[in-house]
Formats: structure tokens, sequence, C-alpha cells
């Protein structure tokens, strides 16, 4: 089932010929993208079709200490804090190939720069899916990117994120020495699970270039009720009862107007637990959706937290119970100024997403650090993941340093000493 | 060397009834549940905080000294086995439940409370903590964090690392850090997730935060004999490939059935030549739904017999049973030995069969009681020492973990690697892999004070060549160099 790498040699593209280019990445002239830092050149794009082609292109810019950019699909490229403009850019879109799928072991392997949706339309005739549904998704993310983003949909609640659900992982350093971990199996416990140190690494640490990942049944039936909610308060009451309850729910969310509760099961189970829901005290008034409004809820739950352009999206981890504190203080923080906040959160794991809208790139600024000095007070963690333009001269990309800043420059220097992958995502931690 | 004054030191930080340098005290430290390795130390301390493990791993640093935490010391790879001239930092009377939060469903712990007691204090609020190993009762919250610790239930609820949002843990310099957090996110590289199953050998975990699950609704349980190891094994890919997550699927073979049987008498037929023990749990609308396809589907396999447990008190006596497997296997030989290979699921016949001819061929026999759900084998290899047969038996082990990286598995579903197994490590992973495992390890432990010799192959313990050399394959399609 393996398939073997094909012959040939590292393709260039650029907007102008996408993917088709035969002369080797080497003498490749620079083509689209950002401008180099202080040169003004554009940097070299190179996208590999291959582990070797991939583990070629960084070996290559390590060796003329060039700085490196991994793209996959490009949705995330903003989160945390601006890149300086790299020398080579690394698109993972040719690394896209299926290789292996054994569905009565529950196990996929693929090269990490297929996008997730592609996956899930492998997996489907066999009953099968990864039970992950980022918002960035429907913007083909990857899920080499989604690993590195440690992103992940409404539905973490029960399957947890892409890293919860890589059982092996094939990686390029940035030296471009190949290392695998992990294996094929869904238990496995044998060395150092180096995806994790890929998970939420946004590119510093190197590229994910295969991935064997766990994969689960697709549930028969989803079901998803929505509940008027307009106060934070509310809506976390509401899912502390429905997660008191056993009924189970696979994502509990608020979009600062309503709670989304979704169920899922076999076809009569669902039904059973819509119904059964709005016996729930506090649930009374939570009515199911028919299948389209479905769609068209979690849909627009995913647009509403991935923001829009011109935007400020930072995402918020705290437990459950700070949520109507750090609700009050947005609002404290936008009332009397022309920036609109939206709060969204992901009631029964504490995710919380504040898209800014309105105002100035200065109060767009002011507000998010206001509020992420709440959120570290409460005990929490932010990253930035979109800006208004002017932002960044304006507020810290990163809140607070963590604890273990000194574990993460080592980790660091031990995997990329030049700082060359990715140089200023993590400023001014490392 | 541990000199009077140094040993001083340590009793000025951690107060003079937490360190012990009697020689007969010292032995009661010198293995783990692997007895076969033993190590007395040259000091073990007892700490009662982050602060007092914090001053003894300092201390520890700034004299070179190798250091092995300790929770029950039920491991079963010899990853306690103390260091020659080194300290045992023991977490034993680190047994505080630090908050219970039951809106939130999490809970922080000290590292020695035992994984039954995180389940034991939130069952009042109708929660529970999912993994559990079969050593539950006795072994250690901070042990599970070391191993990454599954269980029978991992095929529905996965391992330690799904359920360990946040950490404090004492690093190698004696620095405090804390990874994770309350919530499934944070910024950076997920340290968390790295430290969980190092093995002890990143530092000590010294604080946990936990996610507690609602206790579910309805569990159903049965047992169900077939006439062959085959057909419990087809019943098994049946139910897999239904749709249905079970929440545990366990094999227990004639011989596992018969030491089972002698110690707990838990009720399985001693007539069968292989027993499943199914279990399904959720809301009770689709667990009995679910339940009667199980049964089913067995039938359709061939069963020759299923039981259902009708009460708590039955379910219980039948994952007495299973759980009491390891021990009890103490009532039918002397000695044994218990390997922890994973194999794929589709793959779990062919396995034992092999193992069976591997048992044939070394005149020793194997007991199979495993978690087929997810191909977590654990042949116990039974001996007996006074007849002169360790070498043979610890020879076939190793054979049969190294069989299950051959068709494709793992070395360690849930025991770890430790000692045991670490020279092994290159029958499963290139030297490229392990190189880059070792820089991990450096930027955590630059001078590789904690829990030395463990998980990766060194050539002291393996010999000056690391294992037998096994081209990666991507060396071998000449991908890539050796270096």
């Amino acid at each position: 089932m393996v398939s073997e790498e094909p012959p040939g040699s590292l393709r260039e593209s650029g907007p102008s010929t996408p993917a088709h280019g035969g002369a080797p990445h080497a003498s490749a002239s620079p083509s689209a993208g950002t401008p180099a830092a202080g040169t003004g050149e554009l940097p070299t794009r190179v996208r590999p079709s291959g582990l070797a082609e991939a583990a070629d292109a960084l070996t290559d810019a390590a060796s003329a200490r060039r700085t490196v950019l991994i793209e996959g699909a490009g949705t995330a490229l903003e989160w945390g804090a601006p890149v300086a403009a790299p020398d080579v850019v690394v698109e993972t879109s040719g690394l896209d190939r299926l290789i292996s799928h054994a569905p009565e072991d529950w196990t996929v392997g693929v090269e990490a720069g297929m996008p997730l949706t592609r996956l899930q339309e492998l997996l489907a005739p066999a009953g099968q899916w990864l039970p992950v549904d980022p918002p960035t998704a429907s913007g083909g993310a990857t899920l080499g990117g989604l690993l590195a983003c440690g992103d992940a949909g409404p539905r973490r609640l029960k399957y947890g994120g892409v890293g919860d659900l890589v059982i092996g992982a094939t990686l390029v350093l940035p030296d471009g020495t190949v290392a695998r971990s992990g294996g094929d199996v869904i238990k496995n416990v044998a060395g150092y699970d180096l995806a994790k140190l890929m998970a939420g690494s946004l590119g510093a640490f190197g590229l994910v270039a295969r991935l064997n990942l766990r994969v689960h049944p697709l549930p028969e039936a989803t079901v998803t009720l929505a509940l008027e909610a307009d106060d934070a308060a509310r809506a976390l009451d509401a899912a502390r009862a429905v997660l008191r309850s056993p009924l189970e729910p696979v994502a509990v969310e608020w979009d600062g107007r309503q709670v989304l509760i979704r169920f899922q099961g076999t076809a009569e189970s669902a039904a059973a637990r819509a119904r059964l829901a709005p016996e729930i005290p506090g649930l009374a008034a939570a009515r199911a959706l028919d299948s389209e409004a479905e769609q068209a809820a979690w849909r627009r739950l995913s647009e509403r937290t991935r923001g829009e352009d011109g935007e400020t999206v930072l995402r918020a981890a705290t437990s459950p119970a700070r949520l109507p504190r750090l609700a009050e203080r947005l609002r404290e923080l936008t009332e009397d100024t022309p920036v609109e906040a939206r709060l969204l959160s992901g009631l029964a794991q504490g995710l919380h997403t504040v898209v800014l809208s309105g105002g100035d790139a200065a109060q767009h600024a002011a507000c998010l650090t206001a509020w992420r000095d709440a959120v570290y007070e409460a005990g929490g963690s932010a990253t930035l993941r979109r800006r208004r333009e002017g932002v960044d001269e304006a507020a810290d990309a990163w809140g607070p340093a963590p604890s273990a800043l000194a574990v993460l420059r080592s980790l660091k220097r031990q995997f990329d000493p030049g700082g060359r992958c990715a140089p200023g995502r993590f400023a001014p931690w490392f | 060397m541990i000199d009077a004054a140094l040993r001083r030191e340590f009793e000025a930080a951690l107060g003079a009834d937490a360190v012990l340098s009697d020689p007969l005290q010292l032995r009661t430290y010198e293995c783990d549940g692997l007895t076969g390795f033993r190590e007395v130390p040259a000091l073990v301390v007892l700490p009662r905080s982050t602060e007092e493990v914090a001053a003894a791993v300092s201390l520890c640093a700034r004299e070179g000294l190798p250091f092995v935490a300790r929770g029950a010391g039920t491991g079963l790879s010899g990853g306690a086995v103390p260091v020659a001239q080194g300290v045992v930092v023991s977490l034993a009377r680190m047994r505080q439940v630090l908050e219970l939060d039951p809106e939130d469903r999490r809970m922080v712990l000290q590292p020695g409370v035992t994984n039954a007691e995180i389940s034991r204090v939130a069952a009042p609020h109708g929660l529970y903590y999912a993994p559990d190993p079969s050593s539950q009762v006795v072994c250690t919250i901070g042990g599970n964090v070391a191993e990454n610790s599954g269980g029978a239930h991992c095929v529905k609820y996965g391992f330690t690392v799904h359920h360990v949002t946040g950490l404090r843990v004492v690093l190698p310099d004696g620095s405090v850090a804390d990874l994770g957090g309350d919530a499934p996110e944070s910024p950076g590289p997920d340290l968390r997730g790295l430290f969980i199953g190092s093995e002890g050998t990143l530092g000590i975990a010294t604080e946990i935060t936990v996610r507690l699950l609602r206790v579910p609704e309805t569990v159903r349980t049965l047992v169900a004999d077939f006439p062959t190891v085959e057909a419990a094994g087809e019943a098994v890919s049946a139910i897999m490939a239904s749709g249905i997550v079970p929440a545990a699927v366990e094999m227990l073979d004639s011989l596992a059935i018969e030491a089972c049987e002698a110690a707990v008498h838990a009720g399985y037929s001693l007539e069968t030549t292989a027993a499943l023990v199914v279990e399904l749990d959720g809301m009770e609308h689709e667990c009995d739904e679910q339940f009667e396809r199980v049964v089913a589907l067995c039938h359709e396999k061939g069963t020759s017999h299923v039981r259902i447990a009708t009460t708590d008190a039955e379910r219980a006596l039948i994952w007495k049973g299973r759980k009491a497997a390891f021990a009890a296997v103490g009532r039918i030989s002397p000695d044994y030995f218990v390997q922890d290979g994973v194999v794929p699921r589709t793959r779990l016949s062919e396995a034992l069969t092999r193992i069976a001819e591997m048992s044939r061929t070394e005149g020793l026999r194997v007991a199979n009681v495993f978690h087929a759900g997810d191909g977590n084998l654990h042949p116990l290899v039974l001996f007996d020492e006074q007849a002169g047969e360790a070498e043979r038996a610890e020879r076939l082990a190793a054979e049969i973990a190294e069989m299950c990286v051959e068709l494709g598995g793992s070395l360690s579903g849930e025991h770890g690697i430790g000692l045991d197994k670490a020279c092994s490590m290159p029958e499963m992973f290139g030297e490229t892999d392990l190189a880059v495992m070792r820089r991990l390890r450096t930027a955590f432990d630059p001078d590789a004070l904690a829990n030395p010799g463990k998980v990766l192959p060194t050539p002291r313990l393996c010999g000056e060549a690391p294992g037998r050399y096994r081209p990666h394959p991507l060396e071998a399609a000449g991908v890539i160099e050796r270096w």
C-alpha cells in the first residue's frame, strides 16, 4: 500500500508558474512573496513533492544559511508574531499523497501537506474520518499545518486536536535531518513523541513531512440544538447543565448570541438525545436545528471564529469558569470606544476567541493588550491569530513569557541553532 | 559521592526524616515491578512539596548526581531502577489532592496520589478519571505521567496524555516550570505532551492537572468464549468494523484463564481456548442498542457461550479477574516476565501463532492476556529461575517484543521502554531518530542527570555496538544517509 517516491527534481513554484517548473531549486531565481529582509528581494519559493525533496530543500537552506518559512495552505500564516521576510518559502502542497490506509486498524498514513478536507474524502468510503473540525478546514488547511498550529474545532471536546490523533510522524528538522517518532499502531509509548514538539510550534522547529493518524468511525447521525443566550454567565450555565447530563455532547459552543450543543451517535440515539435535552433544567428553550440549519450554524461559527481582513483575533485559553469575568472585562474595555468586540467560547473547555472590528489599530492594540492581561491574571494564555494592519507597532504579539522559557530556548538551540525557521515567530521569547 | 556533609545539606533542605541513607532502608528501593534489574541508590529523599523536590534536584544538579524519581514502584520496564551512587526522589509523601473543581471537571494532584484515588475522590460529583492501568489501586498519577499509562479502556478514552492538561515540573537543573494549563491549548510547542511519557528523563512532575469525565450512564459487559484464538480475533475485528467504539475489548487465552481462576475465581470458563471481555459504556439508549449488535457479532463468529454481567458486582468480578492476571500467573509458575508489545490489530492472530511457535522452540510456556481492541499484547513468559530458565525466558521475551516491531507494531504499548527495552530501541528506530530524541533530551537535561540509562540505548548498557543495526527504510531507499 505504500507508494514510492516518484523520481524527479524539486519543483519550483510561483504564482505565474505554479508547480511545474523543472529547474533544480538551487539555481532558482526568486519568485513571489514578501521581500526578503533589507534587500527588497522576493523569497525563493520551493515546492518539494516528497520527503526526500523536502529534506533537500531544508538541507540546502541550512548550508546557505537562509531563513525559511514553511507554508501549508497559508490559513494561519499570521498566527503569533510576524515572521521577518524569509529567504526561502517551502510550500508543503506538493506533499499531498496518501501513503496507507488500514481501515480495520483505524489508521491512515499521509504526507502532511494534504488538506484535511481531502483526507476526509479519502476516508469517507470506509465509513471513517479524522474527527476534527477546525475553522480553517474550508480554507484548505493541511494536516501538518493543523498540527503546527495546534488548532482544532468544536469537537475537540470529544476527540482532542490533530496532535491527539497523531500516532507517528516523520519530520524534517531545520538542518535537513529526517527523523521519525511513534509508529503505525494506535497504542505506543516507545521513545519521545517528536510530534508534540511540532504541535503548536508554528513552523519554528521544522517541517512535518508525514503523519500517521488514528481515524474514527463516522458517526451515523449528528444533531445540534441551539439556545439563545446573549449573556456569558447564562451560556456557561447551559453548558454545565448539558455536561452534567448523561447525554454526552460532542461540542458545546457559544457565539455570543446562542449556545450550540452538538450530539452524535446512531440515528436513533442522536434523535433520543435531541428529544431529551430540552428536559434538562435550563435548556427548555433549546430547539433542534434541521440538517441544513445545523450545517449553516457550524459554518457560521467557523467564519466568526476566523475573523476577516481588518479584524484582530485573539485566542485565549483559561478554565471555563473564567468566562463571565473575561466577558465583563471585554465589555468594559470596548465601552465608549468605536471598537466592537465579539466573544466566542468553547464553553466546556475554556477556549475563547475575541474578534475586534471597528476603531483603529491603536485602539485594537490597547484592547487586546488589556484583555490579554486579564486572561493571564486568570491563569490563562493567549495567541494572536490575526491583526488589523498597524497593531504590531502598538502591541506585543505575545503576552508574558511562559515559565518554561528556558526549555523553549534550549529546544530552539538544539533544533534550530541558527534561528532560521520562522524567524521572529515567537519574538521576544526566542 | 555523597559524603556526610552533602547528606546534611539534603537533611537541612528536606528535614532529617526525609533523607534515608541506612543501607537496609536503601535496599527497599533497589528495584521496581520488574525485579530482574536491581541497583541500590546512595540516598533516598522523600520531599513533601514542589519546593522540596526543587531543593533536592538543585543539590543533585550542583553535585552532578544522577537522580531517579519514583512513585509506587509498580512499573514493569525498570523505569524506576536507581542509578548506582545516585539519589532516588520518592514522591510517596506527596499525596494531596490540591484542588477539585467539579464544575470545570478538573483536579490538581500531587504526584503520589494513586490512580484509583482520583476517581474515588471525584465519585461524589458523578465524575471519574478515565485511564485505568491494571495496577491502579497502587500506582500513582506521577508514575502514570512518566509512563503515559493506558489501561483497558484506551481504545475509547485514550491515554494519560489525553487526560492531563497541565503539569508543574521540576526540571533537571532544579528550576520549576508550568507546562500546559487548565485548557487544552497553550502557546508554543506542546511541552506538556513531550513530558508525558518521557519516563522521568526530562524532570519530575510535582503538580498534575487532570480532566475528569462524567461517569457514563450505563456500562454493559460480557464475556464471550471462543473455540479458537483466531475466532476470538475475528470477533474483535467484526466489532471494530461495525462502527462501534467499545470502551474495552480484552482477550485471555486458556493459560491466562487458568491462572486468573486459580487466583480470584472470577467465573471464566476453564474449558475455553479464548475468552473475550467486551465492555460498552455511554448513554443507556445507545449502549443497549450497540450491545445487542456486539452479542450478535460474537454469535456470528462462533462463540460457544456468552455471559453477560447483570450486576455491578458481577462486572467488577470480571475485571478483577482480568486485572489480576499478571499477579495470578504466580499461581501457575514460580517466575514470569511480562511483555508489552503492540501489533496492528489485523495481525493479532499471526502474532499469537508466532508466539506459540517461539514458546515451543524455547520450551517455555507463554500465557496471553491483552488489550485486543488496540493490539497491545501482554504475553507472560513463564519460567523457573531455580531451574536455570531465566536467561532463556529473557531471550524469549525480547524476541517477542522485537517480533511486534517486525509486524509493524511497537516495543511497548503502555509499560514504557525503561531499562528493560532500551537496548531494543534500535529495532524500532534508526540511528538518526534516536540521535534526534537525544537532542530533545539534551535540551531539557544537558548533563543527563534525570533517570539516565532509560529509554535511549547507551553503549555502557547495550555494548559498544548499540543493538543490532537495521537501516532506516529511507536509508535503504537511498533517500537519507547514515552519519
